[in-house]
């Protein structure tokens, strides 16, 4: 099922790097860039678009968000049914770009993610046939039902954004950003992401359960039609890319920056984890916490948004020891302890 | 070998004898004493480079120090300038005799002749050796203590003033560096101290170089165990300097000379039967004994000691025979011999005796105790009702008696009976060698008297009034039988002793059954039913029986500026139209004895008496009457502590007048450079940060000193959501709150900050104050603002980085020393 309006799948080889359309950085003068005021004014309405699908999940959705201008991917996790699938559709339908969703199963194979080549006879050449890999938003749903050489070909796609097939190299739109759900690791019939995959997730959330007023309230409202009918783009492409840039310059003190390398590094040195978070972990988490400023109407970046976004963004990324694993001490918990231990940066006395 | 421990063992003998100084004038003897040092070290390492038992260690400590004794005080007749020859022996024996000589003839310090310095580098010599022996030969660095801490208690034993603290901090730390060293090998002999793993433990990764191992390889690692084990040992030293002078009372002039004030001597010993009488009625400082809260207006006097025996010299009392149904229960006493027809009241007594007070075995009790409510194993011996304890000191304690205080009028006395016969045996006991003299002169003083009252007033009238005597507390205590009839007879100088003893022993020739009471007056009135009573408040008197009445109190030393100051006479002893004002005001007992006291030319009891003659000849009016030293002292240490208690809050704020000082706007012409790009007036950095950070600050210190808890991991932010919703503030607190918030983390991590109001900010600060002082309990309230936390916090860390970079220096100097080894040892080798 392709829905979207990609124009025609053309990809294009070469491009330079795009140059900012939008206000851009406001040359770190008095107050806040003008284009912080775009940000603030489009990421509101796509968030009011999505909340209309995805009731009583403010965070969520914000954090889905934050993780779209930080020009990430996103692995939602949970149990069927609470809406994954749902969240992914809506962010991707209230912006009016490409968007492509690919049903991950065990024959999954890896050219149907990035496309073949296949021999044209009329014009006796060989063609590129993109998969669907080439859209703006791809929804891999249920991702960790393929195998894991299928689950690699997103590898390359969702760090360097661009495709290699038969030694030709094919960028990918911009922007681009995967959002792939997956069923709790314990399920059955799946094949757990490998470490290396999850690290290219910038943040990781679960749905959780609505409350039960939210989930009255979508009785009501998926009962006649699914809202997502009705869900009309309030954003476009172009808007998302400018937003991008807006929140790449995104002001961060060297004390935050500080923070979060000491939060990071907390985690490798942690006796409870296996493997700490990577440096491309401090990297996605800043980028996070950026766009998260920026989602509050902030130039800069507070402790606090590394905080908050911690738990999403370097979780799945740690592997307890075996003896956390037999405590049943979770990554989410370890580094919400750390979040809560390590002192925040202040000015020298 | 042993080469570190020999060095730290000379260290520490050297160290120690810096301690000697105040023998000698002059420095010389150390270097002498250095040499020896020296001399003994090298003896021993000799020695040691051959297995042989321990005594030849010895041995050959002494034979390197004679050497080095010879060739230095016994050149000339020595072979080779070193070998000892009989000559250079004897020269050596004549050498130390002369200084033997002249360390009788001076006393410290001693001039410093060569006699005495071959003694004084023998001396240290001899330690050297032990020490030697001891840490190095027997691996007991421990005992080694010993014979350094008799080098340091001769000074101590023959000069007044104590060995300089600092003398006594190197000495100290010698000793507790050849401790450590000698650990340091003992601990190193079991191997390599294996640490629990952390995290935070490098790990070398594979085919990375091997960390270099410190030390050689055989050196086990050790260090962790120094480190504590130098921050006990510093611990101990400052302990052990520090502790002395806060103490009062541990000695006489404060250890070290370090405590002590005015005065200084704090140690108050209770009388022993007369013969500490004198000492106490001498004391320079007069120390109170104890205080007690009476509901006597007039309260009695407290006794210690019934002595009811005059041997042929003295007063002093029957053996006593302690068993355990003396001992006291709660129950009431034994009623008090005699007390029938006069009439009595019961008088409840609480008594708190100082801690300080040394050897007080009896209890101090106003006469007769009827109840006693102590804890302990205390006695009661029945006939004198003495309260004694067999084990314990009445330091410290605090008791309640209730006693029954016999006031007979003098018609009851004049009328009372005919006395038992067990108290006619017990009581009326006179030696037969007083002199006729003596009997000659009681009935000549009680001649025209009928009865046995009438004899007493008699009697203590001639010792008050009329006979001619003068309390005198340079008297040399009375020792032998002559020196009463002495006192009778032609001195008539003397104080409570003689008066109290002369008057009992008098009492006995004419029959009448007598005793000497000996403790303390009632001491001065120091509140409503409070009462104090110091050291020169001890005193003797006489005890008459009258049946009826019991043992009642006769005074016959004088009382007031010219006797013993709180002495009184009872109603009963005064005849009528003798009643003068001065002598009848036994209810105000407060004419003190004052500092350049009566007792001036007493003989040296106390080290540094001074005498006073001139001030002996003063007549009692012209000497300050008030005691005016001790209420100064009192004031002087009630501001104190007064301060001590406002230090605290002082701190909190000094610190927040500098925090808003330092966060004013700065001086426009110093404010820094322009910035390219910008009319704004200041950055994050500028002033407008300093305002926010000095807020967020105070804010801080201020929810710490109202104890609501801060958490380093909180952002401004939810710092300020926390402290809003556990206080529940109100919402003009609250946006205080959040704007001192929002402007620190505007200060601390944007790139441009709009400069808040410092103004704005102060007056934000202060409603979040008001907020969280209503929000908490009202003891969290007080401390806030007399006793702030934060102060306290800044207080401690202070100290701790302070002893930190104490440990460090020390620390760094033990590796220094190391090192040092380190490199000789490879120099060596």
């Amino acid at each position: 099922m392709a829905v979207g309006t990609h124009g025609g799948g053309e990809p294009f080889m070469e491009t330079g790097p795009p140059a900012p359309r939008g206000p851009g950085r406001n040359g770190g003068a008095a107050g806040r860039p003008a284009g912080l005021a775009e940000v603030v004014r489009v990421a509101d309405r796509i968030r009011e678009a999505v909340e209309s699908v995805i009731e009583g999940k403010p965070r969520v959705v914000r954090l889905a968000l934050a993780v779209l201008l930080a020009e990430g991917h996103l692995l939602i996790e949970d149990v069927p049914g609470v809406g994954k699938t749902m969240l992914a559709k809506a962010l991707a339908r209230s912006i009016d770009c490409s968007m492509r969703r690919v049903q991950f199963t065990p024959d999954l194979l890896p050219s149907d993610i990035t496309g073949v080549s296949a021999y044209n006879q009329e014009l006796r050449e060989f063609e590129f046939k993109p998969g669907p890999v080439f859209a703006n938003i791809v929804v891999g749903d249920e991702i960790n039902r393929a195998s894991p050489k299928t689950q690699s070909a997103l590898l390359e796609c969702m760090e360097e954004r661009q495709v290699t097939v038969d030694g030709a190299t094919y960028l990918l739109e911009r922007p681009f950003m995967v959002v792939a759900t997956q069923n709790p690791v314990e399920m059955e019939g799946t094949y757990p992401l490998p470490e290396a995959q999850r690290d290219r997730f910038t943040a990781r959330l679960s749905m959780g359960y609505p409350d039960p007023a939210a989930e009255l309230e979508m009785l009501d409202t998926h009962g006649q039609s699914s809202p997502l009918d009705r869900l009309r783009p309030v954003a476009d492409a172009g808007d998302i890319r400018d937003l991008i840039e807006v929140v790449r310059h995104q002001h961060v003190a060297p004390a935050v920056r500080q923070y979060a390398i000491e939060l990071v590094s907390a985690t490798r040195k942690h006796p409870e984890l296996r493997l700490g978070a990577s440096p491309r972990a401090t990297l996605h988490l800043v980028r996070a916490a950026r766009a998260y400023a920026a989602l509050d109407d902030r130039d800069y970046v507070l402790p606090d948004d590394l905080q908050e976004l911690a738990v999403p963004v370097l979780a799945h990324r740690l592997l307890p020891t075996a003896e956390a694993q037999v405590e049943r001490r979770r990554p989410e918990h370890v580094v919400a302890e750390l979040v809560n231990r390590l002192p925040v940066p202040s000015p020298r006395k | 070998m042993r080469i570190r421990i020999t060095v730290m063992a000379a260290l520490a003998t050297l160290a120690g004898s810096a301690g000697l100084y105040p023998l000698f004038s002059g420095r010389a003897w150390f270097w002498s004493g250095f040499g020896a040092v020296l001399a003994v070290a090298a003896g021993g390492l000799l020695v040691r480079r051959f297995r042989l038992p321990a005594v030849v260690n010895a041995l050959g400590g002494l034979a390197a120090l004679l050497l080095y004794l010879t060739l230095v005080y016994g050149r000339g007749e020595a072979l080779l300038g070193v070998v000892p020859t009989p000559g250079s022996l004897h020269r050596l024996g004549e050498l130390a005799g002369d200084g033997w000589q002249a360390a009788n003839r001076y006393a410290a310090p001693v001039p410093l002749t060569r006699g005495i310095r071959l003694l004084a580098a023998a001396g240290i010599g001899l330690v050297a050796v032990i020490v030697d022996l001891l840490a190095v030969r027997l691996r007991r660095a421990a005992p080694a203590g010993l014979p350094l801490l008799a080098m340091y208690s001769v000074p101590a034993a023959v000069r007044q003033d104590s060995v300089n603290w600092l003398v006594f901090g190197a000495g100290a730390a010698a000793y507790l560096a050849l401790l450590m060293a000698d650990a340091r090998d003992q601990v190193g002999g079991w191997g390599r101290v294996v640490f629990t793993p952390r995290w935070s433990e490098e790990v070398p990764m594979a085919g990375a170089a091997p960390r270099a191992a410190s030390g050689d390889r055989t050196r086990p690692d050790s260090s962790g165990l120094s480190a504590s084990g130098r921050r006990i040992g510093l611990g101990a030293v400052a302990i052990a300097l520090l502790l002395p002078s806060a103490v009062p009372g541990v000695q006489p002039r404060g250890m070290f000379g370090l405590g002590g004030g005015r005065g200084g001597s704090q140690t108050v010993t209770t009388p022993d039967p007369l013969v500490s009488l004198k000492r106490q009625l001498t004391r320079q400082d007069d120390a109170v004994v104890l205080t007690y809260r009476t509901d006597d207006p007039a309260p009695d006097y407290l006794r210690l000691y019934a002595l009811d025996k005059f041997d042929d010299d003295r007063w002093t009392f029957n053996r006593m025979q302690s068993s355990g149904k003396d001992q006291l229960t709660g129950d009431p006493l034994p009623a008090p011999p005699g007390l029938s027809t006069a009439a009595s009241r019961r008088v409840t007594t609480r008594i708190a005796v100082r801690p300080q007070v040394a050897r007080m075995d009896f209890l101090p009790v106003p006469y007769a105790p009827a109840r006693v409510t102590i804890k302990g194993d205390w006695r009661v011996h029945p006939p004198s009702l003495m309260i004694y304890s067999l084990k314990g000191s009445a330091a410290g304690r605090s008791y309640t008696v209730q006693s029954v205080r016999a006031a007979p009028t003098a018609a009851q006395l004049e009328a009372s009976g005919a006395y038992p016969g067990d108290i006619v045996a017990r009581y009326t006991a006179v030696p037969h060698n007083v002199p006729t003299a003596v009997r000659d002169l009681a009935v000549k003083i009680t001649e025209g008297a009928t009865t046995a009252h009438a004899q007493a007033v008699a009697l203590q009238r001639w010792f008050t009034v009329t006979g001619g005597f003068r309390y005198d507390l340079s008297a040399p205590p009375p020792r032998h039988g002559s020196d009463l009839a002495d006192f009778l007879l032609h001195s008539k100088r003397g104080y409570c002793e003689q008066f109290a003893a002369a008057m009992a022993l008098m009492a006995r020739l004419l029959g009448i059954p007598a005793r000497v009471g000996l403790g303390y007056t009632a001491g001065t009135r120091s509140g409503t039913g409070e009462w104090t009573v110091r050291s020169r408040d001890s005193h003797a008197w006489p005890e008459l029986y009258f049946e009826g009445a019991g043992w009642v109190r006769f005074e016959p030393t004088p009382s007031g500026a010219g006797g013993q100051g709180t002495a009184s006479s009872p109603p009963y002893t005064v005849p009528e139209e003798d009643a003068r004002p001065e002598r009848g005001g036994r209810t105000t007992p407060s004419t003190e004895p004052t500092a350049p006291n009566p007792q001036g030319g007493a003989t040296g009891d106390t080290p540094n008496h001074r005498k006073e003659d001139k001030t002996d000849k003063l007549a009692p009016a012209e000497r300050p009457e008030e005691d005016g030293g001790l209420p100064v002292a009192w004031l002087t240490g009630g501001v104190l502590v007064a301060l001590l208690l406002l230090a605290p809050m002082a701190a909190r704020m000094l610190t927040r007048r500098r925090r808003w000082a330092a966060a004013a706007p700065p001086d426009p012409a110093r404010t820094g450079r322009p910035r390219p790009g910008g009319g704004r007036p200041a950055g994050p950095a500028g002033a407008g940060g300093g305002a926010a950070h000095a807020a967020w600050r105070e804010m801080r210190a201020d929810a710490l000193d109202h104890g609501l808890t801060w958490r380093p991991s909180d952002t401004p932010r939810a710092a300020a959501r926390r402290l809003t919703e556990t206080l529940r503030l109100d919402e003009e607190a609250a946006g205080a709150l959040g704007r001192i918030a929002r402007a620190e983390e505007q200060a601390r991590y944007a790139q441009a900050a709009t400069p808040p109001s410092a103004e704005g900010l102060r007056a934000d600060v202060r409603t979040v104050r008001e907020a969280f002082a209503a929000g908490v309990t009202r003891r969290a309230r007080w401390r806030a603002r007399v006793l702030p936390p934060s102060t306290v916090t800044a207080g401690s860390a202070a100290a701790r980085t302070a002893g930190e970079r104490i440990t460090d220096a020390v620390g760094r100097l033990s590796t220094m020393a190391e090192q040092a080894t380190e490199r000789f040892r490879r120099d060596r080798d």
